[in-house]
């Protein structure tokens, strides 16, 4: 035996398949209501009831958090009817679908972005809608997102830092921060990506061999002083000086070392030279190290 | 009537008219064409070309035209014309088998309910199902159509489509002419899936692809070519009849002479010098003329040696090269190289793409090609293969795409991913011993333990943290129950490449009497495990160091069949583990090594604790368990021609002691032969290592008591085994290969007696399938060339099941 709801989904009465939609849809039984408006807004096609039908097929679709096919509907109402009393509300739907699809920052934002455009996309068609300050709304906290995205993956690169003695990760900081201050000029996080920096460079310069330490600590020192000229109120300030002065003796202390293997050299040179004065036969020739 | 181009101008619509329709709304097909009346109109301009296009998109006419009917000052009228046909409700098919059915209907199905009836629509179909039914050797296929109205659409149609698909054709012939260097036979080797049918070809034999035959063709010149007869070509083919099922090919080939390489020189090399990328490429004067050897030496070699991969590994990322051949005299060819190295790339932007469920972090901290460092082609595939390692992605969809900015010799790499299930599920009920047995395990390989009190995040379950948990609990009652649960983060806190994991479990066997029953048995065993986990840099940075520390704790009630019956046991132990890890993929490995070397030990109660143990009661003896032991393996994998790869594997574990008037430790023993499953015996702790061929536990030391051995195992084993396998499914859904396999393995009690050469030898075959969700499932036959004696059946067993050896974790 059928139930009432597989007698109709089975018959060929449209419009009373119609009237159980809209019945099942007032209802909240969105399920149910689905299964008919699929079928019907096939049957419908090219007939004056397929705009209402189109336009609560969508609706039911965004009730069952399916935002992905809600949103696809939402775009193909407003392009089939641009002149409905619907079309404004479908293209804000779709785009705050896009909206709720956007992840948490962690992952592919892919999403985030195509919210974005479209949001702002139905700024430009309606800018005097009371939508369009929520679209705006909307879109300001998803570039936040994209903004805590861009600033966690450069910290990462700093907080794995020299595993195994390796400064590559400090430099990867460095960049990654550069690009991400590139990315997003007015991102919030300004004061705390620039103090990475100098962390960075200066944990760069530290891992790095005695003879290239003075050209990193000096940058370390560059960013720094930048730091100063961008955030001169900064209570940042006494960390970025004391890493400034740290890259100061960090850079006294390599050139003691060099200076110092310098002179052990030239001991060991003359010492040579000495003995080969007093074997005559002694045919020694040394280079001078690379510098 | 006529409209300036160039100078479009506005009217007002004045109305449209529409003829053609017979089903549909005419009003609604007006609105759609968005020509309304009162609305505004530039002509010419764009509204009336999206009118004719919206209302083709609807799917329901075969012709629409749309005309200016008037003008009246600034006010237009239109006219539009529209052929309504039946609409296309759903297909019939007859003629052909159920699951061909099934295929064609599927490359079908866009159509049904979407188009109309019309001489496109039959011309398409039957192009469809023919080209379906060709693939599939049926060279004389006829379609014919029909239609009738489907009840449940207005202006509806069933299309009842009827295929004759003839009969199936197969090769009986290849003739070749021409051919005086190769003989006919070489030729007919060369055309891969192109077969003349034969008696003893007994699958697929002889059957005729068009496509593949095309392919075959192509094929067939280049391994002429790739010869050295680099004229030579396919002069005439011509494919016959031969009979009502079958055709013939004859092919005419022209072969040309046999080519020499002559001088090679190089041009545009300023940062390799020309020795330096001669010995890469590694091709001499008077060498057979091979252009797929030079490509291969220029481009592609697998192991990345060839001169590209010099440039490629080096920052060169746009890097080419261009082997013209410069001359031809006689039989020699002269090829000049021209390089054009361009600028030294260095990583900028490194971004993910793809990931719907993993955090960004556990991916992006295995990412070897790190943002400041050269770009290197080399460490790009390392990172895809890591990538794949992670477990959560589909490696064969893991794409880097470099994206160079040529402006500041800067390139950003994009790796984009596809997430695939990763978690498993163990269910099982079972029958034995007259007792239902019932197992539930899950595995979760992406678990995020940070989000576990978020709610926010159960969609169904935290994840996207790369770490791994497991539960599995197996019980049949009040005779045996058995609980675990393990947890491993690969990044501590996240920073640091070192992976933790911690695991405990326990597990209770009774004789399901009260515990107050004089007869009442019991073993009661609890476990915890720790250990800590890093990867090296040095030798390379294939290596990682494993400690961990393991507690186990052995209760017995009057439990028979130990070295005593009631008392408490301590496993204290600390291990140390060094693996290296080379191996191109986890589940088929094609190329690449694995090594494990591992000391397990206990303190020296013994040495420290003053006991004689000759007096000493069982209670005190074995209170703390002591033993030293040592494991190796090793397993290597290579490909050899076409997709075979060989395994070669050796196993080798000694069990110590401190104190020869302790013993030898009653746990932690080998056990030798079978499936490798374990069981109930890790009751004993003891390892259980397959041989397949044998019974479990049946190869035990020469002369020893056969019920003894086999019950408690033995401190010496070794095993080798060499595994030719072939892949038959690689696909995301499942991984399916069939192995040969031959092993030697044999067991000692003291090793004085140990002799690696002295082994029991099997050999036989068998066939692995891996499901994401269950793991590896196997089955095997082999056949043991040695008795082991006082063991029924010889400890042969021909058969022999692995199920699900992933999960357990035990």
């Amino acid at each position: 035996c059928k139930s009432q709801f597989e007698k109709i989904r089975l018959s060929n009465d449209v419009a009373k398949k119609y009237q159980e939609a809209m019945k099942l849809y007032n209802k909240k039984n969105y399920s149910k209501a689905l299964i008919l408006f699929e079928d019907l807004s096939q049957k419908y096609r090219g007939r004056a009831e397929a705009e209402e039908l189109n336009y609560y097929y969508a609706l039911t679709l965004y009730k069952l958090r399916d935002y992905t096919t809600a949103r696809y509907q939402f775009k193909s109402f407003a392009d089939s009817y641009p002149t409905s009393k619907y079309a404004e509300e479908c293209r804000y739907m779709s785009a705050y679908c896009y909206y709720l699809d956007s992840p948490r920052p962690s992952l592919d934002q892919e999403n985030t972005y195509k919210a974005i455009d479209a949001l702002q996309l139905f700024i430009n068609f309606y800018p005097k809608s009371e939508r369009a300050v929520e679209a705006a709304k909307y879109i300001g906290i998803l570039r936040t997102k994209l903004e805590d995205k861009a600033y966690a993956n450069a910290k990462m690169y700093y907080e794995i830092g020299g595993n195994g003695g390796e400064a590559s990760n400090y430099r990867a900081a460095v960049i990654a921060l550069k690009n991400a201050q590139i990315d997003y000029p007015d991102i919030k996080y300004a004061e705390e990506m620039d103090l990475l920096m100098i962390k960075s460079q200066y944990a760069f310069a530290k891992n790095s061999i005695e003879d290239r330490q003075e050209d990193r600590y000096n940058e370390a020192i560059t960013y720094a002083n930048e730091f100063v000229e961008a955030h001169p109120e900064s209570k940042l300030l006494k960390e970025v000086n004391g890493l400034k002065k740290d890259s100061e003796s960090g850079i006294e202390s390599a050139k003691r070392f060099i200076a110092e293997r310098l002179a052990n050299y030239e001991k060991y040179k003359s010492q040579l030279t000495k003995e080969a004065k007093r074997d005559s036969t002694a045919t020694n020739t040394i280079k001078t190290p690379n510098r | 009537l006529d409209l300036d181009y160039f100078n479009p101008k506005e009217y007002i619509i004045g109305g449209t008219t529409l003829t053609g329709t017979h089903f549909i709304d005419k009003d609604v097909i007006i609105t759609l064409s968005k020509l309304i009346k009162g609305e505004r109109i530039i002509l010419p301009g764009e509204a009336t070309a999206n009118a004719i296009k919206t209302l083709w998109a609807q799917g329901l006419f075969d012709d629409v035209q749309l005309d200016i009917a008037k003008i009246v000052e600034d006010t237009v009228y239109f006219d539009i014309e529209v052929v309504e046909r039946p609409r296309l409700s759903s297909f019939e098919i007859s003629g052909v088998s159920k699951s061909q059915k099934t295929d064609i209907m599927e490359k079908l199905n866009e159509k049904s309910g979407k188009s109309i009836i019309n001489d496109n629509l039959y011309n398409s179909t039957t192009a469809t199902i023919k080209k379906f039914l060709l693939g599939k050797g049926y060279f004389f296929t006829t379609v014919e159509y029909k239609t009738k109205p489907d009840p449940s659409l207005e202006n509806g149609m069933i299309l009842e489509v009827h295929v004759d698909k003839g009969r199936k054709v197969k090769v009986h012939e290849i003739n070749f002419t021409g051919n005086k260097e190769f003989s006919s036979a070489k030729l007919r080797k060369f055309l891969k899936k192109t077969k003349q049918q034969a008696f003893y070809k007994v699958f697929g034999s002889g059957k005729f692809n068009k496509e593949k035959y095309d392919e075959d063709k192509v094929t067939l010149v280049a391994k002429m070519q790739d010869r050295g007869y680099r004229d030579a070509v396919i002069l005439k083919d011509s494919i016959y009849q031969y009979n009502d099922k079958s055709i013939g090919i004859d092919i005419d080939v022209y072969e040309g002479p046999k080519y020499y390489f002559g001088d090679i020189t190089w041009a545009g090399n300023a940062k390799y010098t020309t020795k330096m990328l001669e010995m890469a490429l590694g091709i001499e004067k008077g060498e057979v003329f091979s252009e797929e050897k030079l490509e291969k030496k220029l481009r592609g070699s697998a192991n990345g040696d060839d001169v590209s991969s010099i440039y490629l590994n080096d920052g060169y990322l746009t890097f080419n090269v261009d082997p013209v051949q410069t001359r031809i005299h006689g039989d020699t060819v002269d090829v000049e190289m021209r390089i054009y190295e361009g600028p030294q790339y260095t990583n900028n932007r490194i971004t993910l793409k793809g990931n719907t469920i993993t955090n960004d972090r556990v991916v992006l901290r295995e990412i070897r090609t790190k943002p400041g460092e050269k770009f290197s082609k080399e460490l790009l595939i390392r990172t895809v293969r890591e990538i794949g390692q992670l477990g959560n992605f589909d490696e064969s969809k893991t794409v880097p795409t470099p994206k160079p900015n040529p402006a500041d010799g800067t390139v950003d790499i994009e790796y984009a991913v596809e997430e695939k299930p990763s978690d498993q599920i163990e269910l099982s009920g079972g029958f034995g011993g007259g007792n239902i047995i019932g197992t539930l395990g899950l595995t979760f390989n992406n678990f995020s333990l940070k989000n576990i009190f978020n709610l926010d995040a159960y969609k169904p379950l935290p994840k996207g943290d790369g770490q791994k948990l497991s539960l599995r609990g197996q019980t049949n009652g009040k005779y045996y129950q058995s609980y675990s649960f393990s947890f491993s983060e690969p990044w501590l806190g996240g920073k640091k490449p070192i992976s933790f994991g911690v695991s405990a479990f326990t597990s209770l066997q009774s004789n399901g009497l009260k515990p107050g029953n004089s007869n009442f048995q019991k073993i009661r065993l609890n476990g915890v495990t720790v250990s800590l986990g890093r990867r090296l840099n040095f030798p390379d940075n294939y290596f990682q160091l494993t400690h961990a520390i393991n507690v186990q704790q052995y209760i017995l009630n009057n439990y028979p069949g130990y070295l005593f019956n009631t008392g408490t046991s301590y496993n204290l132990n600390l291990t140390q583990e060094l693996s290296r890890d080379s191996r191109n993929h986890q589940i088929f490995p094609t190329e690449g090594s694995y090594f494990k070397f591992t000391i397990q030990a206990t303190p020296p109660y013994s040495l420290i604790n003053g006991l004689n143990y000759a007096t000493a009661s069982d209670k005190q003896r074995y209170k703390f368990t002591e033993y030293h032991k040592w494991k190796f393996e090793s397993q290597w994998f290579q490909r050899l021609a076409g997709k075979f790869v060989v395994m070669a594997q050796a196993q080798f574990g000694f069990l110590g002691t401190y104190n020869s008037a302790v013993g030898q430790s009653a746990f932690e023993r080998f056990k030798l032969g079978g499936d490798g499953m374990q069981g109930f015996d890790f009751l004993q702790g003891s390892e259980v290592i397959k041989m397949r061929g044998y019974a479990n536990n049946a190869v035990i030391p020469q002369g020893s008591d056969a019920n003894i051995a086999q019950n408690s195992g033995s401190p010496i084993f070794t095993k080798y085994v060499m595994e030719l396998r072939y892949p038959v499914i690689a696909s995301q859904q499942a991984t399916a290969f069939i192995v040969a396999f031959a092993e030697g393995g044999n067991t000692w009690n003291k090793f004085a007696d140990f002799n690696p050469f002295n082994v029991r030898r099997t050999a036989g075959i068998g066939a692995r399938i891996f499901l994401p969700i269950f793991g590896m499932l196997g089955i095997d036959y082999g056949h043991a060339f040695d008795k082991i004696p006082n063991i029924a059946d010889g400890g042969k067993q021909n058969f022999t099941f692995s199920i699900a050896q992933q999960l357990g974790g035990f």
